[in-house]
């Protein structure tokens, strides 16, 4: 069963429209990328998805019941977990208190312990800094600890909105390195990046957005392809739709 | 001189108690709150007109009495105002400030309504040739332990840490599952509680409530929460404390010139935040918002 179907999707800001045709597919345990330039409308996309924007049309259905216009609250509770833009971490909460947050979205109470221990699996550098500050940490430190907040609710699905916002090319490779990592626990994943060529090498698909539309998806293959990218990227000849 | 000092420690508690009540509702729905001296008027009330009932009594109906018009406030009127800016917030708290001033007058009348709940605060307490009164450590430590109870609450329970979380950035706090209505439910019981331990101080102390009760020293606290810094529990705490000991310690020292005190403690104001405009404890989460 898809776990993921939305079609016809708009949203926005008060009367401001951003998003004007979101869909997408997500099966359970895949790992879909959406990419495309600045202010093209991804982050507001996911935002709808995960409830913190609201929809004005369209459907949103997961795990086999709509979600649409639910609030960011329960939506997580029904297993879709987002790491927002710029990391969101309470950078005067300990790495520990952060973590008992995530704790809050688990549709049950029991397991929590097992949930923060496999999360501490995934990521050990959070055991070491587990009573420090937050704002503490490194960037990619940061990453980490946002993703892992987000995991111990145990999500069915996980958005994550540009993973590699200031980090450096090897912190990168450590954070996309935990994706396959998360995937094998079944959990499926929407990323989100501008940096096109760090997400289509791990996604089954990648959207790609432009002015609040998506214009294109492309396969696995389509990306090894630089001109069918650039033109779904930029826009030059035709949309592939 | 003892004296002086344990009338600043009690001054102190008390407006840092009002300040911590306004606090709480700030920091987790940006709502400067008012009302909050209706609050404190209501628990006032509730204390003189259940008197007869004795203390005990009295106390309970006077603490779940202003937790539950705390509760009321944001049910009936901030609750529909969640998608509205700080500005619109602040106004409406201003409606709901007189229009309980007005309810009140209809109910109780405007003139003061008497009574003594606790006739044993205002005795001394003789030390040799030192006496000191006893309102002054009641009000102490009735501060320390509301201040520790707070404090405990704040910082070790689940309910405090969301608190804090949605304090900071309430957007992400419900993306993890933090329930909001729960959240700002708690802030305004809480913040009732508070304002109910004030109005019992402020009640023994003047012996009658009016409409009016409340609003001096909400707006003093509210000044306190602003030198704290905005958003932070302890920043609130503190500046309302140090508001309150600022104006005792005024009093006593200029004592015949003590109408100059509020001209004083404005000036010391101006002079702090002039040097931390961000308030003592600034806060990065309201320093971005504005
Ligand atoms: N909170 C907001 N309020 C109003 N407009 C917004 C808000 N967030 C984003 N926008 C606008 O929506 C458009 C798309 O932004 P966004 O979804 O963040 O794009 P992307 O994530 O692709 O960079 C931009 O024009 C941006 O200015
Ligand atoms: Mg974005």
């Amino acid at each position: 069963m898809t776990l993921l179907t939305v079609r016809d999707l708009q949203s926005g800001y008060g009367k401001v429209q951003v998003l004007y045709n979101g869909h997408i597919d997500v099966e359970p345990g895949e790992l879909v990328g959406i990419v495309g330039p600045n202010g093209a409308g991804k982050s507001t996309f996911l935002g709808t998805l995960a409830g913190s924007v609201r929809a004005s049309s369209g459907s949103i259905d997961f795990d086999g019941a709509s979600i649409k216009g639910k609030n960011p609250e329960d939506i997580v509770r029904l297993g879709l977990a987002m790491v927002p833009e710029g990391r969101a971490i309470f950078t005067d909460l300990t790495v520990n208190e952060n973590l008992r947050l995530g704790l809050t979205g688990r549709r049950e109470k029991s397991g929590a312990q097992q949930a923060v221990d496999e999360v501490m699996d995934l990521f050990p550098v959070l055991t070491t800094h587990k009573n420090h500050q937050a704002g503490l940490l490194s960037g990619g430190q940061q990453q980490q600890l946002a993703i892992a907040r987000a995991l111990v609710s145990e999500p069915k699905l996980l958005l994550l909105d540009e993973p590699s916002l200031g980090l450096s090319p090897t912190v990168i490779q450590d954070v996309f390195g935990v994706l396959a990592r998360i995937q094998e626990r079944g959990t499926a994943i929407i990323v989100v990046e501008q940096r096109a060529h760090l997400v289509m090498s791990i996604a089954v698909r990648t959207l790609v957005m432009r002015e609040g539309h998506i214009r294109a998806t492309l396969s696995q293959s389509d990306a090894q392809d630089e001109a069918k990218l650039a033109a779904a990227y930029f826009g030059t000849g035709e949309d592939r739709e | 001189m003892i004296q002086t000092i344990l009338d600043a420690l009690s001054y102190g508690g008390l407006y840092g108690l009002a300040a911590l009540g306004i606090g709480l509702v700030f920091g987790v729905m940006r709502l400067v709150n008012f009302a909050h001296g209706e609050l404190i008027a209501i628990g006032a009330y509730l204390f003189i007109v259940t008197i007869d009932l004795g203390l005990p009594l009295s106390i309970l109906i006077a603490v779940t009495g202003t937790a539950i018009l705390a509760l009321l406030m944001e049910f009936s009127v901030f609750k529909r105002l969640r998608l509205a800016g700080p500005a619109v917030l602040l106004i409406a708290s201003f409606g709901v400030s007189v229009f309980l001033q007005r309810f009140y007058e209809i109910i109780f009348g405007a003139l003061p309504l008497s009574g003594q709940i606790a006739p044993w605060m205002t005795g001394v307490i003789e030390f040799g040739d030192t006496t000191i009164t006893r309102g002054s450590i009641v009000t102490i430590v009735l501060a320390l332990i509301l201040l520790g109870g707070m404090w405990f609450f704040i910082e070790k329970t689940t309910l405090g840490l969301q608190i804090r979380a949605a304090s900071s950035d309430f957007q992400t706090a419900r993306l993890l599952g933090v329930r909001s209505n729960r959240v700002i439910g708690a802030a305004f019981v809480f913040s009732g509680v508070l304002a109910a331990a004030v109005a019992f101080v402020l009640v023994t102390q003047r012996g009658s409530v009016d409409p009016l009760f409340g609003v001096n020293i909400t707006i003093l606290a509210l000044v306190g929460t602003v030198i704290g810094g905005l958003g932070s529990l302890q920043g609130a705490a503190l500046g309302g404390f140090a508001v309150g000991a600022t104006i005792s310690l005024l009093n006593s020292f200029l004592g015949n010139y003590r109408v100059y005190t509020y001209t004083w403690l404005f000036i010391l104001v101006i002079i702090v935040l002039l040097v931390r405009p961000g308030g003592l404890i600034s806060n990065k989460a309201v320093k971005e918002r504005v």
